[in-house]
């Protein structure tokens, strides 16, 4: 007859987590799982091709996308090209990624009812849950940093490793184009895992993987509407797809870190927000009968979509709350200098020579087309540019007026019409046509 | 623990264990026991809390009340260290269908961190799935998903088994197999408690039960006292003189028989009676064609603890007989 004896609490007991070992397992058995999707396989593909087929469809035309910061660049720089696609990964691009990854990561269990093969092995939920994030982590960055790879060597293999013009109208050279360019894609990363840790939340509280997948694009979508209709600094501070766009204040003469260093503040609340209460989620959750034949239940989607459209409103009444950076004074003064800027080096690119230091006088002068003086939008600026002039008594005054579409984060799109400043390509001294820098001036200042 | 005294801990000790579903109880203060090398048939109707019972022996589901200890080790309701030597699985056996068999169960060791690429090899030829292991389980029928489930169980060298139907969807011959499997885990010392609706099976299997009715336990205890504490059990009966054969069965204590519309007999026999009354029927030169037991010890006293129906003992012998023989 078998004595009883008292029951021995397990390590598990007293710590959820089975060791490193016990991560470290689990980790590479999600791994497995991972390289085993048809899905895992293509986003690599994508990633490596992606950019090349990018660069391709541009070389063998003559548009440009000008609307990314440094689009216009495209057949100038191979930078310009990594830089575009970075701008489109992280309005669409990542967030997708993180969906797919993140998304179905947890959901997927539920569809094939492994949950409980899983959960009855030597790995406690926690070391599930943190292998899975690892998982999710890893693959994520491993991405993010394969499209950076292969989007630069894109660009400088069908446009060349040449000098583009920042953010301030100043030619910036090679070496130091291709330093700022990865710190720019490793600063994503940030927000790319924020967006990795909402699928993983939507994922656990769903348990349904389309919504999961889903979750991070709601959210980008969500972030382009703010943008689009909110002139407050705050709110938009406060959603993921900002922390995108952080990497713009290194590109500028003058550097400024403020809404970087917020944006990734917020991105690293995102990921405490998101990781904690999922495995609060997971950590409480009842595994009971399995749902592979009953297909995924709708009823919770719903109900986080119910929230979630809750939660858009709130944001939407309180996008214009809070102070606006998008002022005529800062505008004027990053236009008028990079102007400037911009002038004397087509003046350079055309073969007339530009004393050191050399500064033109612009007054300029910007003012916004709506109610309000002061907010993203439609800007109108005018530039008074006093020009010297071989004949004239002393300078000769004209006026350039540029459309500016100015976004919440201060950045901006100039563009004017052709007859002062020229068509969007021109010849230089040496007879190749390149881009005009007057024609489409991108730039941005501080808002904070 | 005394110096020199052998103390053997239970496999599965649990104590007061509740489990509520909103205003349902599905699991009302279960105590269960599994010894090392005991084999534990637990039964049950539909909805009387067996398989909520091995969820939260798993770890799957989160007690209300009481407690869980599996060889030894307190379940904390998280897994982990506890379910280090313990196999099995609920309900039918789940794999990622876009691996293949052996890519499954390479997955499950690593999570274990323990068996090889060798002990795969050994887990899938253990249930005859060596041919088929490189085939993506997409493909796989539910009964070699069943025998996966069963090579994921053993891949661990399991002290304890917990089995939710293991033999769904198996054929005959696999049937068969996973009762030999059993006993012969059981000889080693593995201790296995298995869930079952095929009452057949767990009698060849099994030497202690725990029925459960309505999320509680109603009978525990081992193969002979269930025999000898359950009723009657009930066979179909097929003799060269039937009128003589009911003569004497009601001549017989602990023997009732009865006469269905279809003029066929079925008897309900308590244990020990059979035997007098075979004598009986050779004595009146009434020859036995056929004699099949129909319902066994394990199966009336399972209807008798889990359902609303009359004992065999007290049915008219028309009704016996129609009941008997419809199978209960």
């Amino acid at each position: 007859m078998s004595t009883i004896a008292p029951a021995v609490p397990a390590p598990a007991a007293s710590w959820p987590l089975g060791g490193e070992d016990a991560i470290w397992n689990a980790l590479r058995a999600e791994l497995q799982k991972l390289s085993a999707q048809l899905t895992s396989r293509l986003l690599v593909v994508v990633c490596i091709a992606g950019p090349f087929a990018f660069a391709a469809v541009l070389k063998v035309q003559s548009g440009t996308p000008s609307d990314a910061l440094f689009g216009v660049w495209v057949h100038s720089s191979g930078f310009a090209i990594s830089l575009v696609i970075l701008s489109f990964a992280g309005s669409w691009g990542l967030p997708l990624i993180a969906g797919l990854l993140g998304g179905d990561l947890f959901a997927s269990e539920d569809r094939h009812g492994t949950w409980k093969t899983i959960l009855t092995r030597s790995c406690t939920r926690a070391d599930l849950y943190a292998a899975k994030l690892l998982a999710a982590g890893t693959l994520t960055v491993a991405l993010t940093l394969l499209l950076a790879l292969s989007s630069l060597i894109a660009g400088v293999v069908f446009v060349g490793a040449h000098s583009l013009v920042d953010l301030s109208g100043v030619l910036t050279p090679p070496g130091k184009l291709l330093a700022l360019t990865l710190l720019s894609w490793l600063l994503c990363l940030l927000p790319a895992l924020a967006y990795t840790s909402v699928a993983i939340l939507f994922s656990i509280a769903t348990r349904n993987g389309i919504v999961g997948v889903l979750g991070p694009l709601l959210v980008a979508l969500l972030t382009q509407l703010l943008d689009l209709i909110g002139k407050g600094v705050a709110v938009h501070l406060l959603l993921i797809g900002s922390a995108f766009e952080g990497w713009h204040g290194l590109f500028i003469t003058h550097r400024f870190y403020g809404p970087l260093v917020i944006s990734s503040l917020v991105s690293v609340a995102w990921i405490a927000a998101c990781v904690t209460a999922s495995w609060r989620i997971l950590r409480r959750r009842d595994f009971l009968a399995s749902t592979v034949s009953r297909g995924p239940d709708w009823r919770t989607p719903v109900r986080v979509v119910a929230i979630a459209t809750a939660l858009v409103a709130v944001l939407a009444l309180l996008a214009n709350t809070g102070p606006t950076g998008d002022t005529a004074y800062r505008l004027s003064a990053a236009i008028g200098e990079e102007f400037n800027n911009v002038t004397l080096l087509q003046q350079q690119l055309i073969g007339r020579r530009v004393p050191a230091g050399a500064k033109l006088d612009i007054l300029p002068n910007c003012n916004r087309r709506a109610a309000k003086a002061v907010g993203p939008g439609d800007w109108n600026c005018t530039l008074y540019v006093y020009l010297p002039q071989a004949q004239s008594v002393p300078f000769q005054q004209t006026s350039v007026e540029y459309d500016v579409s100015v976004e919440y984060d201060g950045c901006y799109k100039a563009q004017s019409p052709p007859a002062f400043i020229g068509g969007p390509t021109m010849l230089d001294a040496h007879g190749n046509t390149g881009t005009n820098p007057l024609y489409i001036v991108y730039g941005c200042f501080n808002t904070l | 623990m005394g110096a020199g005294r052998l103390t053997i801990v239970d496999a599965v000790r649990t104590s007061g264990l509740v489990k509520r579903f909103g205003t349902r109880t599905a699991v009302d203060g279960v105590e269960l026991t599994v010894s090392p090398g005991q084999v534990r048939g637990l039964l049950g109707p539909n909805g009387a809390g067996k398989t909520t019972l091995l969820r939260m022996l798993f770890g799957l589901i989160h007690p209300d009340a009481g407690t869980v200890a599996l060889l030894g080790r307190a379940l904390d309701g998280l897994g982990g260290e506890a379910l280090r030597e313990v196999g099995g699985f609920v309900e039918e056996p789940a794999f990622y269908p876009y691996l293949s068999g052996r890519a499954n169960l390479s997955l499950l060791a690593r999570l274990d961190a323990g068996p090889t690429a060798a002990a795969v090899q050994d887990a899938l030829a253990r249930v005859e799935l060596e041919r088929r292991g490189d085939d993506r389980v997409a493909g796989y029928s539910t009964g070699m998903r069943q025998r996966l489930g069963l090579a994921a169980a053993l891949l661990r060298s399991p002290r304890l088994l917990l089995l939710d139907e293991p033999t769904s969807g198996l054929d005959p011959a696999g049937t068969r197999a996973v009762a030999s499997l059993v006993r012969e885990l059981a000889a080693e010392g593995v201790a296995v408690l298995l869930s079952s609706h095929q009452i057949g099976e767990l009698e060849r299997v099994c030497d202690t039960y725990t029925v459960m009715r309505e999320g509680r336990v109603v009978w525990d205890g081992s193969a002979g006292e269930l025999i000898a504490q359950a009723p009657a059990s009930a066979y179909a009966l097929a003799t060269s003189d039937d009128e003589l054969a009911l003569q004497i069965a009601a001549d017989h204590a602990g023997v009732r028989a009865g006469r269905s519309r279809r003029g066929e007999l079925a008897l309900s026999v308590r244990e020990g009676c059979l035997d007098e009354f075979v004598f009986a029927l050779g004595d009146a030169r009434v020859a036995i064609r056929r004699l099949d037991l129909l319902v066994s010890p394990l199966e009336t006293m399972f209807f008798a603890l889990t359902s609303e129906r009359a004992a065999l003992e007290e049915l008219e012998p028309e009704e016996l007989a129609e009941t008997v023989l419809a199978g209960l």
